[in-house]
């Protein structure tokens, strides 16, 4: 009867290739330093469903912004700990991210023909240090509101065109509500997109091309 | 040979439980207290408190008189003012009967139209009598009425 429905489905979805393809695929012997993209990825998804969470009781708006961090953690029952997963997967995230890279380099896996794989991967990077930066801004504390005015005032000192990037970063010369909506627009919608679309391409090129084998001591 | 195949099974079988237990683990771990996160707000009961009306004085006889006030609330993490109001009647200057103002229809105010003896309500044209018993339109049930206590020539409602 189920295997008959599993039949029924396959015929039309062609799932069991899919599945095939992703979790049956030949790996070779490898070690535990592999499993750090899973790790990542598995992070990530919690992030995804932890913030999402987070979305339905903050408020990105300079008047409102700190009492309902504060509303969260203190009046919701599980606030502090939906919140505190968020905020330490933030820093996990990266540490991992940074890893799973430092395996990739030490094991060659960014040679040919996995070149896109690791130039994805660097974006994927840079993504997660940009969540870091646009999610510290969101509580808007002294520490977020300090912490951000420093980290901005940074990309002002690129030489020539600094003061106009700083001002875009900002929304403006100064911090302000603008800053506050951009950050966080940035945070739950142009970060994510952009870490589902690299994503998916880094781990369909995983997948198509296989993963490397740990390179022996005389190659 | 036979040897390696098991070996090959055991691994998937390895991987497969220690992916099922991951995800559970994550699951479970964020899942669970997903719950009372998401339902946390509905289960707070609102509070109940005597809220000040103004000067029995101030009720005419047998007319139901509007009584406003405003009241704190908070609501989530906003503090607010909120708008109160309620009718209340008297026929003899000792018993008094508070109605909300709220039609038990589907929520809109109703007013006291002087004229016509009524209250009326706008939304799907319901009429209540000056007891706030239901004259016509859709209303299933008389005017809400509130507890009350006069102390020292004020009346005062239970709210909540
Ligand atoms: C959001 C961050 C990232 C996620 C979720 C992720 C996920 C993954 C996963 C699941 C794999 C499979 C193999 C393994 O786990 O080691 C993988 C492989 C790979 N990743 Fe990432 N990755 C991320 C960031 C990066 C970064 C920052 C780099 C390098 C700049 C990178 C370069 C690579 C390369 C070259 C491979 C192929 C390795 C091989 O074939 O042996 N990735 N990634
Ligand atoms: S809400 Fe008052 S009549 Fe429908």
């Amino acid at each position: 009867m189920a295997a008959n429905l599993m039949n029924w489905l396959d015929e039309r979805l062609g799932w069991r290739s899919v599945w095939e393809a992703i979790f049956l695929r030949k790996v070779p012997h490898v070690n535990w330093f592999y499993t750090l993209g899973s790790a990542t990825l598995f992070l990530a998804v919690t992030q995804g469903i932890t913030g999402i969470l987070l979305t339905l009781y903050y408020v990105p708006d300079p008047a409102h912004a700190y009492d309902s961090v504060v509303y969260i953690t203190t009046q919701l029952p599980m606030g502090w700990f939906i919140r505190g997963l968020h905020h330490w997967g933030a820093s996990a995230m990266v540490i991992l991210t940074v890893a799973h890279l430092l395996r990739v380099f030490f094991l060659g896996a960014y040679k040919y023909p996995r070149e896109i794989t690791w130039i994805t991967g660097v974006f994927l990077l840079l993504i997660v240090i940009g969540f870091g930066f646009t999610g510290y801004l969101l509580p808007w504390d002294q520490k977020a509101y300090w912490a951000t005015t420093v980290g901005t005032r940074i990309i002002g000192v690129a030489p020539g065109i600094g003061e106009w990037l700083l001002r875009v970063a900002r929304g403006g010369s100064e911090l302000s509500a603008v800053t506050l909506a951009r950050f966080f627009g940035t945070h739950v919608w142009i970060l994510p997109a952009s870490l589902l679309t690299l994503l998916g391409v880094h781990l369909y090129l995983v997948i198509r091309i296989g993963i490397s084998a740990v390179p022996e001591k005389d190659e | 040979m036979s040897k390696s195949t098991d070996e090959q099974v055991n691994r998937r079988d390895f991987m497969k439980t220690a992916i099922i237990a991951i995800g559970g683990v994550i699951g479970g771990a964020i899942g669970l207290p997903a719950i009372p996160y998401l339902i946390g707000p509905a289960q707070k009961q609102d509070s109940e408190d005597w809220v000040r009306l103004g000067a029995v004085s101030k009720v005419e006889l047998n007319v139901p008189t509007l009584f406003k006030t405003t009241i704190e609330t908070q609501t989530g993490w906003i503090n607010a003012e909120e708008e109160f109001s309620v009718y209340v009647l008297t026929e003899n200057g000792q018993d008094y009967s508070v109605m909300s103002n709220i039609c038990t229809h589907l929520g809109c105010r109703v007013r006291w139209i002087p004229d016509q003896e009524s209250f009326f309500c706008p939304c799907h044209n319901a009429v209540f009598a000056k007891d706030g018993t239901v004259v016509a339109g859709p209303p299933p049930r008389p005017l809400d009425q509130f507890e009350y206590k006069v102390e020292d020539g004020f009346i005062f409602v239970k709210r909540g």
